[in-house]
């Protein structure tokens, strides 16, 4: 039976889990379709890695439910075979060759011996991992290996894709190699849940993203659509200074609206006018002494979005 | 599903080489070790280091000092200078084992033979003498018959005139044969030696330790296979397995299958060596030994994954695996004979599988024991192995990072 296309692939509703006396998901709803690419986002703690074991049938909610495919992935292993993981970690066996991996792998996700090879050739193609099919994994670049990670996890067809942090410590250019597979993935149909800290390329990447903050899911949406909501007209204007900053230079850079990007190596504020207040505020620097080596006037992004968010819930 | 699990250490252990060479080629040649070292030490193969002087400097001490010094149960060394003195000093440095000075003529009345030992070494003194007495039996056997004569003068009375003829005629006699190689009455004793079970020299220890090897390699490398187990928890694979179908099942039993196909063929690597080297009578046996060696590598494979499993961090693994290892070796006789270990040590090595292997394959290689007896050993050895399997796949089936 060919599954409906329209009906999620992934229904997560009001999910609650604690460990000990410490809750850590606090009725958590997530829905995803085919074809959809959703950026799960949220600090450290936030319940993500609770929530991927919940929807990878390894615990059990103590409230509320999760439906893979129409069914419980705790109590029907069957169904979790409409479920590919992509760890954080590189998951294969570092000896083994690139083929051998993907050949171990799909007869554990439960393929027949009839069945490997084809599967092989297909994750290989569609990961463009094919022309080092016979080199161990440990002597592939990250990017290579970030790649071979993702096709171990599709070699059974899922129909639903988890990639825990899939680009974390690769260059920029493994990066866009690994975001192409993502992408070509769910053109094929496949629901793809990323989990990530890049918010850049959760931006780039998701149809949707989803914040979870202790526990809670605290906004959900189409990247472009929450950053309008959100910032309106208004524009980020980022000022690198001089890296000698003294305590009374950075009380005037406060002064000037300025804060502290989260790398600490710029200055940013959100304005209405942004290149206007650009020009003012290169002048007002200028006239206060400060060397200022560049000033950028962008569109806020999903991480001026994270910044917001949690600065609201310190201050809630 | 459990076939690939198999195929994925299989080929681990192919391209790690010194993992190679140490579960395959090591095991035999610690077994050579082994049985070189403590094939002696049942007495099977001792030749005692003797310092020798001959302060009598007599025909009888001269020929005395030749015999032994001939001798190839003995390494007798003549001592320079020759003196009771230098003797004590070659014993105490412990460049000799024992000492022997003949500081009179061994013919005449009283003890002319002084032994000198090492208390740490209590058993040297009595083989000395035992070896000493052997030596002047075959070769000087006119000198112990004339020193028994006079021993049991007192009791006989004076000797005629006849009888002292006849006896110097009987010294004649037993110095002759001594001297073409005859054996002598003296030789003769109340006591006939019968070797057990028809055995060959050192059989019974170099089964011992062909067992002894046989189950501290399983197990050594069996704990290192099944780190692997930790290594896959850590790196993601554990979860991605788990996230699919199948969960962690087949891959504990593919591992479990490896261990014990890699057990087996260890043990078949150091009995072919002992067959081959010692003659130890495998072929003969062949079938109890089959059995036997299954049981081993089940429990081998079994415990070291029931027991890896419960650990949370490779550094609690090793370490569990180095106590493992060491101390249930060294209790269970893979290092040190049982016998030679006090009756309670003895009895709190029944605990360990060592025990049990070792006596298993003695049973079936040098005891000829039946099926009846070996059953025992076999049943403790396979549930030993069939519980840690099953730790292992209820633990695994729930392990966290």
């Amino acid at each position: 039976m060919t599954p409906d296309p329209e009906s999620p692939i992934l229904q997560v509703q009001q999910a609650v889990h604690a460990y000990g006396g410490n809750t850590v998901l606090r009725g958590v709803d997530l829905t995803i379709r085919a074809g959809e690419i959703y950026a799960l986002l949220g600090p450290n703690g936030a319940g993500k890695t609770t929530l991927i074991r919940a929807i990878c049938g390894r615990l059990k909610p103590s409230g509320g439910q999760v439906r893979l495919a129409g069914g419980d992935p705790h109590s029907e292993p069957r169904v979790r075979a409409c479920l590919g993981l992509a760890p954080q970690e590189l998951a294969l066996y570092p000896h083994l060759t690139v083929r051998e991996n993907l050949e171990v792998f799909a007869s554990l996700s439960g393929l027949r011996a009839a069945e490997v090879g084809p599967a092989v050739d297909a994750a290989m193609a569609v990961t463009r991992t094919a022309d080092r099919a016979h080199v161990p994994v440990r002597h592939l670049s990250g990017g290579y290996q970030r790649r071979v990670n993702i096709a171990a996890a599709v070699l059974h067809h899922p129909r639903l894709l988890i990639l825990d942090e899939p680009t974390v410590g690769v260059d920029m250019n493994a990066r866009e190699a690994v975001d192409g597979v993502i992408r070509d993935l769910a053109d094929q149909g496949v629901a793809v849940l990323l989990i990530t800290h890049d918010l850049e390329q959760a931006g780039g990447l998701a149809t949707r993203v989803g914040f979870l903050s202790e526990g809670q899911k605290v906004l959900e949406g189409e990247p472009a659509q929450l950053i309008a909501e959100a910032f309106g007209e208004r524009m980020e204007v980022l000022v690198q200074v001089g890296a000698d900053l003294t305590p009374y230079d950075e009380a005037r850079l406060a002064d000037l609206g300025l804060h502290r990007s989260r790398s600490g190596g710029a200055w940013s504020c959100l304005v209405e006018d942004g290149y206007g207040a650009a020009a003012r505020l290169d002048k007002a620097l200028k006239g206060a002494g400060l060397s200022v080596r560049e000033i950028r006037v962008r569109q806020p992004s999903l991480q001026n979005l994270f910044s917001l968010i949690s600065e609201d819930r310190r201050a809630a | 599903m459990t076939l690939a699990m198999f195929r994925v250490m299989a080929l681990e252990l192919w391209r790690d080489r010194g993992a190679l060479v140490m579960a395959f080629f090591l095991p035999p040649l610690v077994f050579l070790i082994f049985s070189a070292v403590f094939s002696g030490t049942t007495g099977e193969n001792i030749k005692l280091r003797i310092a020798v002087a001959d302060v009598a400097h007599t025909e009888t001490s001269r020929r005395l000092m030749a015999a032994m010094q001939a001798d190839p149960n003995l390494r007798a060394e003549a001592v320079t200078p020759q003196t009771l003195e230098e003797v004590r000093r070659q014993v105490k440095s412990s460049e000799a084992d024992a000492g022997l000075v003949i500081r009179a003529d061994p013919g005449a009345e009283g003890s002319p033979i002084v032994i000198l030992a090492d208390p740490s070494r209590a058993v040297a003194a009595p083989l000395v003498q035992a070896r000493t007495q052997q030596v002047m039996a075959k070769a000087m056997p006119d000198i112990l018959l004339g020193r028994t004569v006079r021993d049991i003068g007192p009791a006989l009375g004076d000797l005629t005139a006849d009888q002292t003829a006849n006896l110097k005629e009987a010294e004649k006699e037993a110095r002759d044969d001594a001297a073409q190689g005859k054996p002598t009455d003296a030789e003769s004793s109340m006591f006939v030696r019968d070797d057990v079970v028809g055995a060959k020299k050192g059989g019974g220890t170099i089964v011992y330790y062909a067992g002894a090897v046989t189950v501290l390699f399983a197990l050594f490398s069996a704990m290192h296979g099944a780190l692997t187990l930790i290594d896959e928890r850590r790196s993601g694979i554990a979860d991605r397995i788990m996230a699919g179908r199948a969960g962690m099942g087949p891959v504990v039993t593919g591992k479990f299958l490896f261990l014990a196909l890699q057990a087996v063929v260890q043990a078949s690597a150091i009995f072919a060596t002992a067959s081959i080297v010692y003659g130890t009578p495998l072929l003969p046996h062949i079938g109890l030994w089959c059995v036997t060696t299954a049981a081993a590598a089940i429990c081998s494979g079994g415990l070291a994954l029931g027991l890896v499993s419960v650990c949370r961090t490779r550094d609690q693994a090793q370490m569990l695996s180095t106590f493992v290892i060491l101390v249930l070796a060294a209790i269970g006789g893979s290092m040190v004979p049982r016998f030679l270990m006090p009756p309670w040590l003895q009895a709190v090595g029944w605990v360990t599988p060592h025990a049990w292997v070792i006596d298993a394959y003695q049973g079936v290689l040098w005891r000829d024991e039946g099926i009846n007896t070996l059953y025992k050993a076999w049943l403790v050895l396979g549930l030993t192995g069939a519980i840690g399997l099953m730790v292992a796949q209820i633990t695994t089936r729930y392990a966290r990072r």
